[in-house]
């Protein structure tokens, strides 16, 4: 996988790498029967989910200057 | 009762797809069509993930074998199969007057404004102290606050074992002094044999359904 060129595609790219992280904690957490792992899927989980969103509609505002 | 976890794991799988084809084909938000798919697959599909995910673990953290997961708490479990309907905890395990399945959480959440909160607050203070602390001997672990009768009346009340039980109604001043918790269900001398898992020792045990 290559960073695109482009600083829009690049967040986009940069938030989709942190929401498929999140997805991959929440999905070993639902395997996962100890407390702890409720801590980690709200704690680890949650908290790159989160981020992935907030830069997607970071990016969604922010001002686009096309890579020349 | 947690949801079942396949339709979960399905969603997060094919979010986690159609993420991946975003990351490795930037390009295609350039489109009107891409634009929609980011829409869904970077802010909508995950916040359903997440909505969803907690509404699982909450519901798991419900079950039974969830509380007893904790080795500190397995002999409050076993105290759940002694063969004594003198034991609180164990009549109402084994003859279902709670779900069996989450016979802990029915007992010992709170039937107040927030009580579910309150539960999983408590909750995540045990899981510090299990992992960080040092936890207490069973035998020494105590309720926060003394049992409220609310928790008992949330079923009971109105029920005729309750309302018309011989005991109950032996002194005309017992049964409005329980249902406003001015007398103890359990430490008034009347019901106070619980889980009692200092003497388990001693105890016959239930075997259970085969």
């Amino acid at each position: 996988m290559t960073f695109s060129a482009d600083p829009l595609e690049r967040r986009l790219q940069l938030s989709g790498i942190l929401l498929i992280l999140g997805l991959l904690v929440e999905a070993f957490c639902l395997f996962w029967t100890q407390p702890i792992a409720f801590v980690l899927f709200i704690g680890v989980g949650g908290l790159l989910l989160g981020l992935g969103i907030l830069l997607f509609l970071l990016t969604l505002v922010s001002k686009h200057q096309p890579h020349h | 009762m947690a949801p079942a976890v396949l339709p979960l794991l399905l969603l997060i799988v094919a979010t986690a797809v159609l993420i991946g084809l975003l990351v490795f084909r930037p390009g295609l938000t350039a489109s009107k069509g891409g634009k929609i798919l980011a829409f869904f697959v970077l802010f909508l599909l995950p916040l359903i993930c997440l909505g969803m995910g907690t509404d699982y673990h909450i519901g798991r953290s419900e079950s039974t074998t969830f509380c007893l997961s904790c080795h500190e708490m397995q002999p409050f479990g076993r105290s759940l199969t002694v063969d004594d309907p003198g034991h609180l905890a164990a009549a109402h395990f084994q003859y279902h007057r709670v779900p069996a399945d989450e016979a802990c959480y029915t007992c010992h959440t709170n039937y107040a404004m927030f009580g579910t909160l309150r539960a999983k607050m408590h909750g995540l203070k045990h899981v510090y102290v299990h992992y960080l602390g040092t936890p207490p001997a069973p035998a020494a672990i105590r309720l926060y606050d003394p049992f409220n009768n609310r928790e008992c009346l949330h079923c009971h009340l109105g029920a005729r074992s309750f309302e018309e039980g011989a005991v109950h109604n032996a002194d005309p001043d017992l049964l409005p002094a329980v249902k406003t918790n001015k007398l103890s269900c359990l430490s008034s001398g009347c019901h106070e044999t619980v889980h009692n898992v200092g003497a388990l020792d001693k105890e016959k045990f239930w075997k259970g359904v085969p």
